[in-house]
């Protein structure tokens, strides 16, 4: 008995799969939009997946356990070896020495280099791990320690810098690194390695910059504690949580564009599912007929959803995996300069991964594939004979559309004032996007009825085209809405990039109008100063430390009240005469704050914040806020001397010099003579250029998903019209048989498909302009705290307008060619009919 | 013969390493001085460093008992490397690499540990304080001469919270082994400088889970430097040191040969200190059975039983390994641990196993 149904139920789906035989196009379709759709979804979550693995290493370094540090304080600029030997010599050989440099090499790209001793560092878990992982001597070992030593650079800095195995990098002082050998340590991410006997010949050192220290037990870390010598202190890592907690927002961002380009993808899908039922009803009808019953025809069809979205997983968890190792490089690179996160430069397919893409098809499938089934499948078999695909679309469905769209509107109105994360800001958009996209068919219904009505009687052919509208309406609507959804997420997060970039640039120029930016370990600054005061103008040396305020790391600088920089500073919001105030510290210890302070720490102009200096707690009183475009941290500003009166530990900051004319070529030989060397320092045009390009990487993967995402959106548009058109091929041989030709065709079917497109894209542009203002005034300050003018640009719309008018030539043509070439053929069946 | 020379072979390169870890010991010598016959030990400077031959060690064995009769072992060796035939630079950039490892054979386990140093940094080393005293040390494991001889001296180490205190002395004379000190390793002529303390007598204490015990026994140290001591048909060896009840010492080693007959070696002390070698031909050794012995890579099977006959000496034992644990899966892995000897004496020793 059984078998007997499972062989019915093998029959039937071959007979149903065999009309992808013959419409093959619908089955590429419907895979195109699952594989899109899954493969973005999940390139996205594989990145986030991996980024949020990589900051559990933030918790090594090389492969060795780093849960504290220990860092020189004070005068001390560095841990000296007599220091670190004394130590291991007392048995703590959970430490191990860093040095931890910034080169500039002579072709001027910045790379960091670390160094430790690799035949100290206790890597973790040696006894447990097999010995291949578990050795520290990867590679050629013996050829890293000695000399001339090795460079180990990882494959993709390599390509980066086009460096080949044995070459070595120049640096701008002359001295030049090991040659170089491609490999990548755990936690190397895009720095390069070298042992510590290379580091000290290069940098002409002979102290460490801290120490890495493995677990402790509570017992031994007091005895670390009181081991420790004067000058050097023992701080726990805590960056793995930073990290988690500083990065969550651009996850979320992430994430956020990752299930657009899902649901994107899912309209295709839709389409192509209620297609390929449509056009096989006559099918289905005659299955019934012949006695199957409703369970089996269901079973049959999940059977065939299953096929689906297997093929849909496999296809789209590897494209997704593809996508992902192809957009990984930006992701990582801007979490590295904003957060300083090390990401691995690979990503690797898991079967977590999979398993997401199997349920995303899934999920993706069975959302296509329920709506039309359950119709189709409890409609009597008298009813599925004579219906017509425009039937299915019915006035009452449109009321419901546009019900829903207001009630979804009406509720994003209702939200807009609960939103205090970034996750609820995302279920904004996502309400506002969603109540725009229902909204849209009964807009266009709206529209072409208008206009067919407001026609006057003779522009029948206009008015034919109005009305034929109507006729590709239903299987242009789920195209339209996926196209809407596209152009508002693309307008409006250009929107936001370009409003960044004006906001980022005017306010670079301001707080770095400095020329020269010296950071120098060995620069006399006051000799500096004293021997050259006719080239220099003005002059800004800083100090700072970093601590912990309100559990994250926290800047405090110490600057100069007269600097140029300082008396321009542009303050988001501030109390009356508050840079005056600040300057001159009354008893109220007025401090300046970054405006992340203000938006994610919540404290408001003229409240007191309590800050831990040397002494305890001290109360400052915040006067205003400043904007600090791509700190991740918060920071305040002091002045110099009263910094150094609450931290004894505050260390100089860099110094920046303002020339009396911008010549530094004639300036470079009184900072050498001041002791600074080359590489010391970076001028203000070079600075300039280092921040908008990690500004730009920060954004190229927004720019890319959302490309992408566009990308779908014109492929569900072109599946639309090729089905449509295969489904309406008699109806145009009707039309040729009547007389139309060629031209009055393409007005009648063209005509209102550009109204539509017409339509939906100027329905994008406020809707794009109300998403901005969302993500610029909302999300973006919940995310990341920092504030900015919403600038609008017509560009991006140009832009767009032209983008999607290829896109629709290029759809229309290829669809004209379609139906010119199975015209004849649709012809001789009309003959045969008729 | 030690263990030791297969482990540093580790720092040269990992691809060798995979293959078989003890390439080094057969691997071209060129550059390094080499051990020739005619050697001539002088005392205390061959106890330090010779940094001109590719591997040396310092090797401590012992078994110890504590005042509840309960059994302790002991191994304690510091390996050093040369890793360029040249003149050492010092610092940094030293030639000198150095390794230790500890193993302590507790009443209810088996715990080691093993730590790696360059040379030229003071965090290891082997030299005279600045008093004049011996001085083998990395990072606080250390063994400190009261003179310029490391006995009488204290031996102090740390290995899994268990902290072991060692004052070490001994009343006999360095006993030379081979000819003279110069030990051949194979037909071809790879050969070591060799030379022991298997008299030495051992006072100190073990801090171990809270408690702490007072011990006593008896150890053995091993000497020895080469640049090239096996052929590269020697796949590793099995060797033996016993303290037989007599007060005589024994030790027996052979050198496992694929192409040629077993490398046999040893050496007769009698309880004041004087000594005879045995060659081959005076010694049986044969294993009495494998036995298996869970290792990180998988089960083994090792030979922890042996009979050995040394006729000259009227010695017919059988020598087994009470206990199995006693793999080391350090970088570099192999057997050792203590033994106990039954048959025409008594007694106990170490076994060191590797190649396996």
């Amino acid at each position: 008995m059984k078998t007997e149904r499972l062989t019915r139920i093998v029959w039937v789906n071959r007979v149903l799969l065999s009309h992808y035989r013959r419409h093959p196009l619908q089955a590429i379709f419907l895979l195109l939009g699952l594989t899109l759709g899954v493969a973005l979804w999940s390139a996205v979550e594989l990145i986030n997946g991996h980024a949020r693995t990589s900051y559990a290493d933030a918790e090594q370094f090389l492969g060795a356990d780093a849960h504290f540090w220990i860092r020189p304080t004070g005068e001390n600029a560095a841990v000296s070896q007599q220091d670190y030997i004394r130590l291991r010599r007392l048995g703590f050989v959970e430490l191990y020495p860093i040095i931890e440099a910034r080169l500039q090499t002579r072709e001027q790209d910045w790379l960091i280099l670390l160094a430790t001793d690799f035949m100290a560092l206790p890597i973790a878990d040696a006894q447990n791990n097999s010995s291949e992982t578990a050795t520290p001597f990867v590679g050629d070992a013996l050829a890293f320690m000695t000399p001339p030593f090795q460079t180990a650079v990882p494959e993709s800095l390599a390509s980066e810098l086009g460096i080949n195995p044995g070459d070595q990098l120049t640096l701008t002082n002359g001295q030049r690194l090991p040659p170089a050998t491609l490999q990548s340590r755990p936690q190397q991410g895009e720095r390069l390695v070298v042992d510590m006997a290379a580091a000290f010949e290069v940098l002409n050192r002979d102290n460490f910059d801290y120490l890495g220290v493995t677990k402790l037990s509570a017992s031994r870390e007091q005895a670390l504690r009181q081991a420790l010598p004067e000058g050097l202190i023992l701080t726990r890592n805590q960056q793995s949580l930073d990290l988690q907690e500083l990065t969550d927002s651009l996850h979320i961002q992430l994430a956020a564009m990752g299930w657009l380009a899902f649901v994107v993808g899912l309209f295709i899908v839709f389409n192509a599912v209620r297609f390929s039922l449509w056009m096989r009803q006559a099918t289905l009808t005659t299955l019934r007929e012949m006695g199957i019953g409703l369970d089996d025809l269901a079973l049959a069809i999940a059977l065939e959803a299953l096929f689906w979205s297997v093929l849909g997983t496999l296809l789209g968890g590897g494209l997704g995996f593809l996508l992902g190792n192809l957009l990984l490089p930006t992701v990582s690179s801007s979490l590295g300069s904003l957060y300083g996160a090390i990401i691995t430069p690979t990503v690797t397919l898991t079967a977590r991964h999979l398993l997401q893409a199997a349920i995303m098809t899934l999920l993706g499938v069975t959302v296509a594939v329920a709506g039309p089934i359950w119709l189709s499948a409890r409609r009597s078999i008298r009813q599925q004979q004579h219906q017509t695909l425009d039937q299915q679309f019915q006035p009452r469905q449109l009321g419901v559309q546009s019900l829903s769209a207001v009630a979804l509107l009406g509720l994003a109105a209702l939200y807009y004032f609960q939103i205090d994360s970034v996750s609820d800001g995302f279920v904004l958009l996502a309400l506002v996007l969603f109540g725009s996209a229902l909204s849209l068919p009964p807009l266009l219904y709206g529209a072409f009825w208008l206009a067919a009505r407001s026609m006057p009687a003779s522009w029948w052919r206009l008015r034919w085209a109005m009305r034929d509208a109507f006729a590709q309406l239903p299987h242009l609507r789920i195209a339209m809405m996926a196209l809407l959804l596209a152009l508002v997420a693309n307008l409006g997060v250009s929107t936001l990039v370009g409003s960044f970039r004006i906001a980022f640039t005017d306010w670079l120029t301001v707080r770095m109008s400095a020329d020269v930016y010296v950071q120098s370990a060995t620069l006399d600054a006051d000799a500096l100063l004293t021997q050259a005061p006719l080239k220099v103008q003005a002059s800004h040396a800083r100090t700072g430390l970093n601590l912990r305020w309100q559990d994250r790391p926290t800047e405090i600088r110490g600057v100069n009240t007269q600097a140029p920089d300082m008396r321009s500073l542009p303050l988001a919001l501030s109390e009356p005469n508050a840079l005056s105030q600040w300057a001159e510290q009354g008893h109220l210890r007025p401090i300046l704050a970054n405006e992340q302070v203000h938006h994610l720490a919540g404290v408001n102009l003229g409240e007191s914040v309590s800050l831990p200096t040397d002494t305890g707690t001290v109360d400052f009183q915040v006067v205003g806020f400043f904007h600090d475009y791509g700190n991740p941290y918060y920071a305040f500003y002091l002045p110099k001397a009263t910094v150094s009166q609450y931290w004894k530990n505050a260390q100089p900051m860099g110094l920046a010099i303002w020339l009396q004319d911008t010549n530094l070529q004639a300036f470079e030989p009184d900072l050498l003579d001041a002791g600074a060397e080359p590489g010391d320092w970076i001028d203000q045009r070079q600075l300039m250029s280092v921040a908008l390009q990690i500004f730009e990487r920060t954004f190229a993967i927004t720019g890319a998903l959302n490309t992408l995402t566009l990308g779908v959106a014109g492929v569900a548009l072109f599946a639309a019209l090729m089905s449509i058109h295969q489904q309406r091929l008699h109806q145009y041989a009707h039309w040729r048989a009547l007389g139309v030709n060629q031209q009055e065709w393409l007005l009648i079917v063209g005509g209102p498909l550009a109204g539509m497109v017409m339509v939906t894209g100027l329905l994008a542009i406020p809707l794009g302009a109300v998403l901005s203002a969302l993500l610029i005034a909302d999300i973006n300050i919940i995310a990341f705290g920092w504030s900015m003018p919403l600038n609008w640009s017509w560009h991006p719309v140009a832009n767009l307008a032209i983008l999607t008018t290829l896109t629709l030539i290029l759809t229309g043509l290829t669809a004209l060619w379609r139906v010119q070439r199975q015209l004849p053929n649709a012809l001789i069946r009309l003959g045969g009919t008729a | 013969m030690k263990t030791a020379i297969a482990l540093f072979i580790g720092l040269l390169c990992t691809t060798a390493v995979a293959d078989n870890e003890f390439n080094l010991l057969r691997s071209d010598a060129s550059g390094f001085t080499q051990v020739s016959p005619g050697l001539e030990l002088s005392f205390p400077a061959d106890h330090l460093p010779h940094p001109d031959y590719r591997i040396e060690w310092w090797y401590l064995t012992a078994n110890l008992t504590d005042e509840d009769g309960q059994h302790w072992g002991i191994h304690w060796t510091l390996f050093r490397q040369s890793l360029r035939p040249e003149p050492d630079p010092g610092g940094w950039q030293s030639t000198q690499a150095w390794m230790a490892h500890a193993a302590l054979s507790t009443p209810e386990n088996h715990v080691y540990d093993e730590r790696f140093a360059r040379g030229g940094i003071s965090q290891a080393g082997v030299e005279l304080t600045a008093e004049g005293r011996f001085d083998a040390w990395l990072d606080d494991w250390q063994w400190l001469g009261t003179g310029t001889e490391p006995l009488p001296g204290t031996l102090v180490f740390t290995v899994s919270e268990t902290r072991v205190e060692l004052d070490l002395s001994s009343q006999t004379p360095w006993v030379l082994q081979g000819d003279n000190g110069y030990s051949q390793k194979a037909p071809s002529g790879q050969a070591s400088a060799y030379y022991s303390q298997p008299h030495i007598d051992i006072a100190g204490q073990i801090q171990h889970n809270g408690n702490t015990f007072q011990v006593t026994g008896s150890g053995w140290l091993d000497r020895e430097w080469s640049s090239q001591p096996l052929a590269p048909s020697q796949p590793g060896w099995d060797w033996f040191s016993l303290h037989l009840s007599s007060g005589d010492a024994l030790m027996v080693y052979q050198l496992r040969d694929t192409q040629a007959p077993n490398t046999l070696n040893g050496i007769w002390v009698t309880p004041d200190g004087r000594f005879s070698s045995l060659s081959g031909d005076q010694i049986t050794l044969s294993s009495k059975g494998e036995t298996d012995v869970s290792t990180r890579a998988g089960t083994r099977k090792m030979p922890l039983r042996w009979s050995i006959e040394v006729p000259a000496h009227k010695v017919d034992i059988e020598v087994s390994a009470p206990r199995a644990d006693h793999w080391l899966d350090t970088l570099f892995p192999y057997w050792e641990g203590p033994v106990s000897v039954t048959g025409s004496h008594q007694g106990k020793g170490y076994m060191e196993l590797t190649g396996y």
